[in-house]
């Protein structure tokens, strides 16, 4: 269950919404029991209802502007830190994310597009496969994959100009703000 | 960069983290990544920030919430 509310506070950002989200979801999953296959993974059907109970309900409410073209912003819209970063920026970069405090990674996660922090949380936080994610939010593996990618670039950049602003690291600046617009 | 597979690695690192690679692909990649710094220091940001965005998602839900999912489930049992 505090996985599942985990899950709610990335999708609604606020305790009272993801709580009602979770129960919401426990009491659809209660009902519709009778309809998950025995030998199929559970966690990855609860997250499904989850999913779409978020979205049914919570979507309508807070449109985010960027919902539905997300998937189709070209790369350069999304700025490009991998390929100007040498090695010894990219060393910094990986201490510098280290000692970056939770708070800033949660607000650096809540602030990126919500189909690519769906996508990172369920990967990095939940351990779903690919597949799995794909399943949960209806998409091609494909596009779960480049939300993925482009949630994870969104997040490094975001945590390079929370180190940046702070003095965190020295090196990691100048190379990767080129084209970083929020 | 220099073309030792970096390109190829590159392209795998991410789904190397999320364990979406066979065991032949995994192999070449450690195997790439033991002879090439910037590949690695690559990944060594890519699990950094899986772990920290782990750390920073563990949520303890409020104790009220299982009760109030016990009494929605008794009442639709009881329907």
């Amino acid at each position: 269950m505090d996985q599942l509310y985990g899950a709610g506070m990335r999708m609604t950002k606020n305790p009272a919404d993801a709580a009602d989200l979770v129960q919401e979801t426990f009491v659809k999953a209660f009902a519709a029991f009778h309809q998950f296959e025995q030998g199929t993974n559970l966690k990855a059907w609860l997250y499904r209802i989850l999913t779409n109970t978020f979205i049914n309900i919570y979507r309508k409410k807070q449109r985010d502007p960027y919902q539905g073209t997300i998937d189709e912003l070209d790369d350069w819209q999304m700025g490009g830190a991998e390929s100007a970063t040498s090695t010894v920026t990219r060393s910094a970069e990986a201490e510098a994310i280290d000692r970056m405090p939770s708070s800033a990674v949660k607000d650096a996660l809540q602030s990126i597009p919500e189909d690519f922090r769906l996508a990172v949380y369920f990967a990095d936080v939940e351990g779903f496969a690919y597949q799995e994610i794909a399943e949960i939010m209806k998409t091609p593996v494909g596009t779960v994959m480049s939300r993925l990618h482009r949630g994870r670039r969104l997040l490094r950049e975001l945590l390079a100009d929370y180190a940046r602003e702070r003095g965190m690291t020295a090196t990691v600046a100048a190379e990767t703000t080129k084209e970083s617009t929020p | 960069m220099t073309d030792c597979g970096c390109e190829k690695a590159q392209a795998e690192l991410e789904e190397f983290l999320h364990n979406e690679l066979s065991a032949e692909q995994c192999a070449d990649i450690r195997e790439h990544m033991a002879n090439c710094s910037d590949c690695s220091a690559e990944h060594l940001v890519g699990v950094t920030l899986s772990n920290k965005v782990k750390e920073a998602c563990a949520e303890t839900a409020p104790n009220e919430l299982r009760d109030l999912i016990m009494s929605a489930i008794d009442r639709i049992d009881a329907r």
